[in-house]
């Protein structure tokens, strides 16, 4: 059994290393010094508190969005709608800003209103995706697809419209938010304590959740075979809905801190990838919640340090996103090699 | 064309699906190939029209040995088959089904094609509009596309997959009118079934499988009698029975209705006694297995009602269902009753009734120990379902039971399973029999039908049996029944339209 | 159990796609391999020392710009940064880094791009669009001893309607007011439709005020120089949302210079980031059709189409980042808020012009000398924001013979009557 752990981990290992020499090949052909790109990817991530604080700002939504979609994957089920589902969250909050921001509710309130509003709009959002799958028969990743694209029409619809900034009309993002609507930061650096102890908090909820209570174990039955749980007594649909509205809940926390704490404003761009880059880091680390938060901060620093890419080596700015898929991609093949691997024997 | 098999074998993991069969068919006949479920058809015909390698043997097509290695390789070479489920795209149109698969260029000539077409639906009786869509076809309907298609592709070698399920008798004749054009036409015919009257009726010559074997072959006129006998192999003396049934009546079906697209039961009432077994016997499909599901609430019924120990539960969903008393154990144990990757442990706390939010690891895990050992099954708590054996699956799904259930209902509860399994799982459920819970089970085992059950139910095509005492049957009737033979002529054969 | 890893993996190259798609603009494409070094190396010519002003140790000092575009674009972004480069070039010890705003999109915001900026040893920041006032605004906030500076902003502008009291920032922008003008006016002389199209970015007070600017000299030289009724000219304003083409998000430039050239547009004048209008008009040009596209923002983009281009009204940013950044070289950077007048004597001398206009081949002979006079014209005094001017509304904006003021021109509420397209979104 332990052999078996080690030989696991050896392998994992193995993909990582791939995923790396795989990189430096890429960064080879576009001509740049890879050991140099790397440290300096490091070193925009850690060389000073500004950065590590941009890290941890980064951090927060994604542990949310990881820990939403380990919910839906433990479900079977692959929640790309999760992005929609960040930017419904995120038009909540704004909207409950909006209309809060003048009277005389304390903003410590407003804030509370405004987190609570985007929980409500991502489980919304989700419930949808849910309803389309379990009443509908519509399969969750095209359900989800057309929903985030529903959202981005609907954020974009709203920025130019009945939100815009006064005598403007840019899709760049509403009117900023007055400093008292922001969520609290520590002193010289822009990141919340507030929103990180949000998703560490979630990461912990959702491991005890699907290690150990029956509403866990019972998600991944589903999620294993769906027939067999429903024989034995669980009621499949009700569960998957739950799951979906759980993860939607996660998502509109992101939308909502994006909107507090990082933007301070509705923007086009608000959910920032960060849905996507959960279903990532979740596949990642196979869906082992214990892994989560490690892996996402890893994400967060490679999002942050890789800026310094077209800074100093001129590299395109994406180049960290593909590290990042790269490295997925080698973590799935070499499972699957893996697993062919095991059966031959 | 002139069709040899020569010493075909095929196997699956442990089960010899083709033992090594030889097989000679003249052009100009029609074949028949009978045999119960798994008794190798499919395989075979699979294998000769290049869905399936063999792993030894040879084809001969007029006697020179040919090797095909794919369904496009037996259409080029002229054999081609009619699947059960035809193979069409339904949301195409007749005549784009009809140019699909042809190995003409990009662009086929449409006009051509069409005539063509008219040509031989009218060569054949069949009236086919091109122009409709093939979703809204009957399945006889399609089977005709089917056959015109591949015709048209050359075929001179026609296999036919069951081909007399689901459809009407109208349309069923038009089909045989059909087989004996194309067998005068001199191409050859394999007509593969479970139906002994269709069997009968039609082919000129049959071949019995049994267990992956070729077991006899006959030529008309046929004995009913042999046939049967070679389907299901000699009778053996069923041992003695222990009845517990009790007076009182724990289910109560009237009138009930169920179909699929396929298929429609109809009307069929019924009293299931505390502690009785009642064996659901038939070929594979005949409504057997649709009955069962429904009397769980797990089909929808169309008309009737289901009462479980008083309770009218018709229409109710299986939760319901399962919270009074009823419990299904699946066919298929490891893709609809147990959950792969789950832990022996986690199967039994999933099983139980949760109680609190959080999990009790350490008492899930002696309840494991605990029914792990009552049950025998081999393995520890911390085994994932999947590692184990078929017979030590059916032992956990059985342990996952409730303790009092009034009904349970049984997919083919020993398929599969070692003798030593079979028994012990036998015994385990005539333990519960004797706490009053009523059994009803589908099994292809003539034999397990006779020795465990009280009642028997026989299915064919939808139309049920009344209960039959068991203790009066004989594996020799009990074929003749499942193969079609000696129903009672009955007037509503034109529901099956 | 191969076919489902092999779904994953599939899904998994979908999402990989997905997420680097998103990373960058969709616009242009950096070619990092081809481009020249951007950073100067320490070594300058003597001759460009001024001995004087420089403490004896020389310690280099460091630009830092957040662009809301590629440096290539061949527009806005390319503009601004070859300002940097000129401030780079004429003070010694000094260089230029930079970074793309096509991380937004993965949840850094443009201030947050600075810091990285400060990470690498930016001594200074610029922000080079009116898209990062709240950014700029946080990061001047945050980092009060940085000098910030803002292309196109208003919050340093004592005057202004947004005034915040940064003691780090300054705006600077242009009065491209007159070249919009120039270049309205070459296409009033080209049209032979009279329809001109205005392909606009997204609205606000800086993209109303240079629309109506360009009407204002089209309907001059069309009237003054042409004698024609100003009713006949059309001029259609129609804007995409944003600076520059978002799938998507924005509408597409390229369709909607298409649809102008369809619908009987004949030339159509660019107002957002990059060079769409050019490009379509060279393809319809090359197709045999009399259609011209006026181009914008940077000095040679006309070069892309010379045979479509009318000319190109541009931005010359470096002669005041040069002045800003020796101001904080020396410690004398103070708020300040800066709107540059073209030089009057040569619009196009680099070294003196803040913005200019260069004419393009297609213009003719005929066309450039009218577009030579109105230049000399606006030298000597014309001055074409004098009334009577009306909203589009048909408000009175300016009675007869009123000069605006820089507040009127700079918060114009609507484009000018005669205008078509929308002032605001409703």
């Amino acid at each position: 059994m332990n052999k078996i752990r080690w030989l696991n981990f050896g392998f994992q290992i193995g993909a990582v290393i791939l995923a790396l020499l795989f990189t430096t090949v890429v960064l080879l052909m576009a001509g740049a010094p890879p050991l140099q790109a790397y440290l300096y990817i490091i070193k925009g991530a850690l060389s000073s508190i500004t950065n590590i604080s941009n890290v941890l700002s980064a951090w927060a939504p994604l542990l949310l969005t990881t820990s939403g979609v380990l919910i839906t994957f433990a479900a079977g089920l692959w929640n790309i709608g999760i992005e929609g589902q960040i930017m419904v969250g995120a038009i909540f909050t704004t909207g409950a800003l909006r209309l809060l921001q003048n009277s005389t509710v304390p903003s410590g309130w407003i804030l509370l209103i405004g987190f609570l509003a985007g929980m409500a709009g991502g489980a919304l959002w989700a419930a949808l995706a849910g309803v389309l799958k379990t009443f509908g028969g519509v399969n969750e990743i095209f359900g989800g697809l057309g929903l985030n694209f529903v959202a981005t029409a609907f954020a974009l619809y709203l920025i130019i419209g009945p939100w815009k900034r006064p005598g403007i009309a840019s899709t760049s993002g509403t009117l900023m938010f007055p400093d008292k609507l922001w969520l609290p930061t520590l002193p010289k650096v822009q990141f919340s304590v507030w929103a990180l102890g949000l998703g560490i908090l979630v990461v912990i909820l959702v491991y005890f959740l699907l290690r150990g209570t029956h509403f866990g174990l019972r998600l991944k039955a589903i999620g294993k075979n769906s027939k067999a749980a429903l024989l034995m007594g669980v009621p499949t649909w009700q569960y998957v809905m739950f799951a979906f509205l759980l993860c939607g809940v996660f998502a509109g926390l992101a939308g909502a801190i994006q909107v507090t704490s990082v933007y301070h404003r509705l923007t086009p761009a608000i959910s920032s990838g960060y849905g996507f880059l959960g279903l990532m880091v979740a596949m990642l680390i196979n869906y082992q919640a214990i892994w989560a938060a490690p892996v996402a901060l890893f994400f967060a620093a490679l999002n942050i340090g890789g800026i310094q890419l077209p800074i100093v080596l001129k590299l395109d700015s994406s180049l960290s996103g593909v590290l990042q898929g790269i490295l997925v991609l080698f973590v799935l093949l070499v499972e699957g090699a893996r697993q062919r691997l095991f059966r031959k024997r | 064309m002139n069709v040899e098999l020569k010493d075909i074998q095929k196997t699956f993991g442990m089960v010899h699906a083709n033992g090594g069969i030889s097989l000679k068919i003249p052009a100009g006949t029609i074949q028949g190939i009978l045999g119960e479920n798994g008794a190798g058809k499919s395989t075979l015909m699979k294998i000769l029209s290049g869905f399936i390698r063999p792993d030894q043997g040879e084809i001969l097509l007029d006697g020179h040995t040919v090797s095909i290695h794919s369904p496009a390789d037996a259409i080029r070479l002229g054999v081609g088959m009619l699947h059960q489920d035809p193979l069409d795209f339904p949301p195409l149109r007749v005549i784009e089904n009809f140019i699909l698969g042809s190995a003409g260029g990009l662009l086929p000539d449409q006009g051509a094609v069409l005539r063509d077409f008219k040509k031989l639906a009218g060569q054949f009786g069949f009236s086919l509009d091109p122009e409709a869509y093939v979703d809204s076809l009957t399945v006889g309907e399609r089977q005709q596309l089917e056959i015109l298609r591949l015709i048209w592709l050359g075929a001179s070698v026609m296999i036919f997959d069951e081909p007399t399920t689901g459809i009407s008798t109208a349309q069923k004749m038009k089909l045989f009118a059909a087989l004996c054009l194309l067998a005068e036409q001199g191409k050859t015919v394999l007509f593969v079934s479970h139906k002994l009257d269709d069997v009968e009726g039609l082919c000129s010559r049959v071949a019995v499988l049994r267990q992956g074997y070729l077991v006899g072959e006959a030529k008309q006129p046929y004995s009913t009698k042999k046939l049967v006998e070679m389907m299901f192999g000699k009778t053996i003396s069923v041992g003695g029975r222990k009845p517990c049934r009790a007076d009182k009546v724990t289910v109560n079906l009237s009138k009930l209705r169920v179909e699929d697209y396929r298929l429609k039961v109809r009307d069929v009432n019924l009293d299931v006694h505390c502690g009785e077994v009642i064996g659901l016997a038939g070929m594979e499909g005949s409504g057997q297995g649709l009955f069962l599901r429904a009397v769980g609430g797990m089909t929808h019924t169309v008309g009737g009602k289901i009462l479980i120990d008083g309770r009218d539960l018709t229409g109710r969903s299986y939760q319901t269902f399962k919270k009074h008393g009823v419990a299904f154990l699946p066919a298929a144990r490891l893709e609809e009753g147990l959950v792969p990757g789950l832990t022996l442990t986690e199967h039994f706390i999933l099983a139980e009734e949760a109680k609190g939010f959080f999990i009790n690891w350490d008492k899930g895990r002696l309840l494991a120990q605990e029914r792990i050992k009552e049950f025998d099954v081999r393995g520890i708590p911390a085994n994932t379902v999947e590692s184990l054996s078929g017979g030590n699956q059916q032992r956990a799904l059985l342990a996952l039971l409730r303790d009092s259930l009034n009904l349970l209902l049984l997919e083919h509860p020993t398929r599969g399973l070692d003798i030593e399994s079979v028994i012990y799982i036998w015994n385990k459920l005539k333990e519960r029999c004797q706490k009053g819970t009523a059994i009803l089970f589908v099994s292809s085992d003539l034999e397990e039908i006779l020795q465990y059950s009280d009642q028997v139910l026989v299915f064919f095509s939808g139309k049920v049996t009344p209960p039959l005492d068991a203790s009066t049957l004989t594996t020799e009737k009990l074929g003749e029944l499942i193969g079609g033979k000696g129903w009672p002529e009955s007037t509503d054969e034109g529901k099956l339209a | 159990m191969r076919t489902k890893v092999f779904k994953i993996t599939l899904l998994a190259m979908v999402l990989v796609i997905a997420a680097t798609a998103c990373g960058s603009p969709a616009t242009a494409t950096p070619a990092p391999a081809t481009q020249p070094p951007v950073t100067q190396p320490t070594a300058v010519p003597p001759t460009a020392i001024p001995p004087t002003a420089v403490p004896t140790v020389a310690k280099t000092f460091t630009i830092g710009m957040v662009l809301v575009g590629p440096y290539n674009d061949s527009g806005w972004s390319q503009a601004g940064y070859e300002g940097g480069q000129y401030a780079v070039s004429k003070i010694p010890n000094t260089k230029l880094i930079y970074v793309d705003l096509g991380f937004t999109h993965q949840g850094v915001t443009p201030a947050q791009l600075a810091e990285q900026l400060l990470a690498q040893g930016a001594n200074m920041i610029i922000f080079n669009s009116d898209d990062f006032k709240d950014d700029s605004n946080t990061f001047a906030k945050a980092h009060p001893d940085i000098p910030t500076i803002m292309f196109s902003g208003d919050q340093s502008w004592v005057a202004g309607q947004a005034y915040l009291n940064f003691p780090n920032m300054v705006n600077i922008m242009p009065r491209a007011e007159y070249a919009k003008m120039i270049a309205g006016c070459a296409a009033a002389l080209t049209t032979q439709t009279g329809k001109i199209g205005y392909l606009g970015p997204l609205i606000n007070p800086e993209t109303r005020r240079l629309a109506s600017s360009a009407y204002l000299g089209a309907k001059y030289c069309w009237t003054t120089y042409l004698k024609k009724d100003p009713a006949s000219l059309k001029f259609k304003v129609t804007w995409i949302g944003y600076w520059f083409n978002e799938p998507g998000t924005t509408l597409d430039p390229t369709k909607v210079a298409d649809d102008f050239y369809s619908s009987g547009y004949d030339v159509v004048m660019s107002g957002i980031d990059t060079t769409e209008a050019l490009t379509e008009a060279k393809k319809l040009h090359d197709a045999g059709q009399k259609v011209w596209a006026v181009s914008y923002d940077y000095r040679n983009n006309c070069s892309t189409a010379p045979d479509a281009c009318l000319g190109v009204p541009y931005f010359n940013w470096g002669p005041e980042v040069m002045v800003q950044v020796q101001k904080a070289i020396a410690g004398t950077f103070k708020q300040d808020w800066v709107w540059m007048a073209p030089d009057w004597t040569n619009i196009n001398n680099p070294d003196t012009s803040a913005t200019g206009f260069i004419n393009g081949q297609a213009l003719s002979s005929d066309a450039a000398a009218k577009v030579t006079q109105l230049i000399s014209e606006m030298a000597s005094g014309l001055n074409l924001w004098t009334g009577p001017i009306n909203l589009q509304d048909g408000k009175v904006y300016l009675t007869a013979g009123t000069v605006a003021t820089d507040q009127q021109i700079w918060y114009l509420p609507q484009l000018l009557q005669g205008m078509e397209g929308q002032s605001v979104l409703p």
